[in-house]
């Protein structure tokens, strides 16, 4: 039995499996990365999911137009991120507190306007909404076990794989991304070489609630076809983790996100087992996030004293 | 006459709490030449300054850059304009390249792309135009701090300025790298730029300027020709009054029979696996000041924190303070031997900013009887002590309920000094005790600090300003790479070029010559 599950795990559908997995925790992941490299924390990642993925939801049985809905889940994300932006720049709060306020109130405030569209608390299961589909790419997808990887995924995992590239290009190569990067590792030099840095961060407050908002979507619009309570259920997180392990570094960022998803897969093929406690299983991403950050922290902590680096 | 580049006219700036910064200021200055600008802290230079620089905008009175009167919105308007500012404090990125760090803000594209090739040919142009020997590719974390400052100048060169304000751009230096300094500065001159510099060490400001311009109390005291000024002049205009300047005079010698306060041996411990101290002995007499010159960064930090025990950290050797070893000993125990620290980050460790100087002011002695009741701490006696200390002190404020932290730097450095002087300590340690304080209070904590010292403490003063040491020490080390590399013990016959030679490593002592140190 324990035998059969560990020979799926070097399945090839558990590799797709853990890129299904994958592109959430990405967006939620460039989300966090984003934001911190211009040197504002954004804890809010799971929150404006959660919105995104409700407002996608509303917006397509709204308008009868999934890419509509797409639209509308990008202005509640980029608009909770202006919120933040506005609080902590304009109003001077602390962007933690308003995350934190964010977060704790998400739930409650994406199950009210749910029940004000459907009647229910639950799920927007009775609205018929249309979809996001997948894409079949001719060519590519009769090339065996690549084909598999490389056609058929969901658009807004085409989306995320090419955000990522995009992103980096932008923050590595470009200006804009030199000077987002200075904002975060020395404002005050930023600023005296003429950067406007609350401008800066302001914008890539908007980029990550962008990204954010289309992670929650991908659970919404894509997997499963509605939105439930409760359904982002820590994604973000671990993406504020992954941000936290790579420590500036995207390659970084991309490897954690990559390893929390294949722990979710893992947890998945286990609960479907009934080996274990489902609970028990449910729960391995999460003491991985756990396992990794002490990893990741006790790390950084020898490097410094080690004299490698400097102590920021 | 030369050509005048900038000119301020009746400049006058009031904060919005009604704190007059500068008033009716009238200065100009003209196209190449060194103009330097002194004054204490709190004086108003560094308010003038950003209101050049466009950081802020005066409450009145007019600026007039090469001819045109101006407004600058923000700092970029300046450099836009060809005006460049080197802070006090680098505004580098540490991680980045020099490259990065020149052209960030003003970056060669190609595309919607950094044009990286075009950005290295052009930094390393300027900085071989204007010999700064610098490969404009490495990062500045693995630079030196004179190296660091090239850059700064560089990032300013870089936006083809002809105005450079430098702010207290010697601070940092050794006496060799000002030496480099100023030979960049005078080379920048000889290229038709003009140099607006910022400094509080008047033999500096002697050596380079042209002109010297003085604020005194947000008013300007005028622009003097460099020749037609003498020190005593100078120093009369900045504070309004002579200085006493032999601080010798004021020092008596009792015999306290060789009896030590503080006793090194054989000091040695590392940090982030490296040695930090090797080997290091002396001893501080009852009734002396021992000075330790030297660059920061050469082990003087781990030394004071090694003593004091404000680190716990592993060290081999014996610290013996007022015939007691210390080992194992936490700070509370260690002062308990009547040990005081003026430490040298006076926001970060000497005091809590936000409490008012009450609280401040007893804070490493709360627990004594006459302030502690055991239960209650007893409020009126510490008014009492706090208002005494302020007094004393002439610590400026309006009660002893005010936060510290809304002091000015050099009257927070007196409460500390007060505090530290109310637990009569037979030994102090006294950390840049007057690291960036304005003159009249340097001096003020320089008597104190004697008085102590002849009422029989023993004080190791650990100090960055050569002058400092020299002027109130006894005797005096130099610590380079972790090491004693010289010991004077006569502070008084010390040259000064030649104690550099041992802060910079160029010169070391034999063992017996240094043993002096723990022995005579």
């Amino acid at each position: 039995m324990l035998g059969n599950i560990f020979s799926s795990l070097f399945k090839l559908s558990f590799l797709l499996t853990v890129l299904r997995m994958a592109t959430p925790i990405l967006f939620a992941s460039i989300a966090a990365f984003v934001t911190a490299s211009a040197g504002v924390a954004n804890i809010a990642v799971e929150s404006i999911m959660t919105f995104g993925a409700l407002a996608g939801i509303l917006g397509s049985y709204a308008t009868g137009n999934v890419w509509a809905g797409v639209a509308i889940g990008l202005v509640v994300g980029a608009g909770t991120a202006l919120l933040i932006a506005f609080f902590s720049m304009r109003l001077g709060a602390d962007p933690i507190l308003i995350g934190i306020a964010l977060n704790t109130f998400a739930d409650s405030l994406s199950i009210f306007f749910l029940y004000l569209a459907t009647g229910e608390k639950g799920t927007s299961a009775s609205l018929l909404t249309p979809t996001l589909g997948s894409v079949d790419i001719p060519g590519i997808k009769s090339i065996p076990v690549l084909g598999e990887i490389l056609s058929g995924q969901y658009i807004l995992t085409y989306v995320c794989w090419f955000l990522l590239i995009v992103l980096f290009i932008m923050i590595y190569k470009t200006p804009l991304g030199m000077r987002m990067r200075a904002c975060g590792l020395n404002a005050d030099a930023a600023k005296t070489a003429g950067i406007n840095v609350g401008r800066i961060r302001v914008f890539s407050l908007v980029l990550s609630g962008l990204f954010a908002a289309l992670g929650g979507m991908y659970l919404s619009l894509n997997s499963i076809h509605l939105f439930s309570k409760g359904m982002v259920s820590g994604l973000g997180w671990m993406g504020i983790a992954a941000n936290g392990i790579a420590n500036g570094s995207y390659g970084m960022l991309l490897l954690s996100a990559l390893l929390f998803a294949v722990f979710r897969g893992i947890s998945i093929v286990f609960s479907q087992s009934a080996v274990f406690p489902v609970d028990l299983v449910r729960a391995v991403p999460y003491f991985a996030v756990f396992f990794f950050l002490t990893i990741s922290s006790i790390i950084s902590y020898l490097r410094i004293k080690s004299g490698k680096v400097e102590e920021q | 006459m030369a050509e005048t580049i900038l000119k301020l006219d009746k400049v006058t700036k009031v904060y919005p709490n009604g704190t007059v910064a500068n008033r009716d200021i009238n200065m100009e200055f003209e196209k190449g030449e060194i103009h330097s600008i002194v004054g204490e802290n709190g004086a108003g230079k560094s308010t003038l300054m950003k209101m050049i620089f466009g950081i802020e905008a005066p409450s009145s009175g007019t600026i007039t850059y090469k001819g045109q009167e101006t407004h600058f919105a923000s700092s970029m308007d300046a450099i836009k304009a060809g005006i460049g500012m080197v802070h006090q404090h680098f505004m580098l990125i540490p991680s980045f390249s020099i490259v990065d760090n020149i052209i960030l803000g003003d970056e060669p594209k190609n595309g919607i792309f950094i044009d990286r090739k075009e950005a290295i040919r052009k930094t390393q142009e300027v900085s071989d135009k204007y010999n700064f020997e610098l490969d404009v590719t490495a990062k500045v974390s693995t630079l030196s701090v004179a190296k660091r400052q090239k850059v700064e100048i560089l990032k300013t060169l870089y936006r083809e300025a002809e105005l450079i304000i430098l702010d207290e751009p010697t601070s940092v230096l050794t006496p060799q790298e000002t030496e480099q300094l100023f030979v960049q500065l005078r080379s920048l001159q000889a290229q038709g730029h003009t140099i607006l510099f910022i400094s509080h060490k008047l033999e500096e400001v002697k050596k380079i300027s042209d002109r010297i311009s003085v604020i005194r109390n947000g008013v300007s005291k005028g622009t003097y020709r460099n020749d037609e000024l003498t020190m005593e002049q100078l120093t009369n205009l900045i504070i309004g009054r002579d200085l006493e300047n032999d601080l010798d005079e004021f020092k008596t010698n009792e015999d306290f029979h060789n009896e030590k306060a503080l006793i090194v041996e054989n000091l040695s411990m590392e940090r982030n696996g490296k040695p930090a101290l090797n080997n290091v002995s002396f001893a501080v007499k009852k009734g002396e000041i021992l000075g330790i010159a030297g660059v920061e960064g050469n082990g003087q930090v781990d030394l004071v924190r090694c003593i004091t025990g404000l680190e716990k950290i592993k060290y081999d050797g014996k610290i013996i303070i007022n015939n007691t070893d210390t080992t194992g000993m936490n700070i509370k125990a260690r002062r308990d031997l009547k040990m005081a620290y003026i430490p040298e980050d006076r926001m970060g460790d000497g005091t809590a900013g936000k409490l008012p100087i009450s609280d401040n002011i007893i804070s490493t002695y709360y627990t004594r009887d006459d302030v502690n009741s055991g239960m209650f701490m007893d409020s009126k006696a510490i008014d009492k002590i706090s208002d005494d200390l302020i007094k004393t002190f002439a610590v400026k404020t309006s009660s002893n309920k005010t936060a510290v932290g809304s002091l000015s730097g050099g009257n927070i450095q007196k409460v500390v000094v007060a505090r530290e002087y109310n637990t009569k300590p037979t030994f102090m340690i006294a950390e840049q005790p007057t690291h960036g304080i304005d003159i009249g209070s340097a001096e003020f904590v320089h008597h104190k600090l004697i008085e102590m010292r002849n009422a029989g403490a023993g004080i190791l003063l650990v100090s960055a300003d050569l002058n400092e040491v020299i002027d109130l020490s006894d005797r005096v080390i130099v610590m380079f790479d972790g090491e004693i590399a010289g010991y004077f013990p006569d502070a008084n016959d010390i040259n000064e070029s030649n104690l550099g030679m041992y802060m910079l490593g160029a010169k070391k002592q034999t063992a017996e010559e240094i043993g002096g140190a723990l022995n005579d």
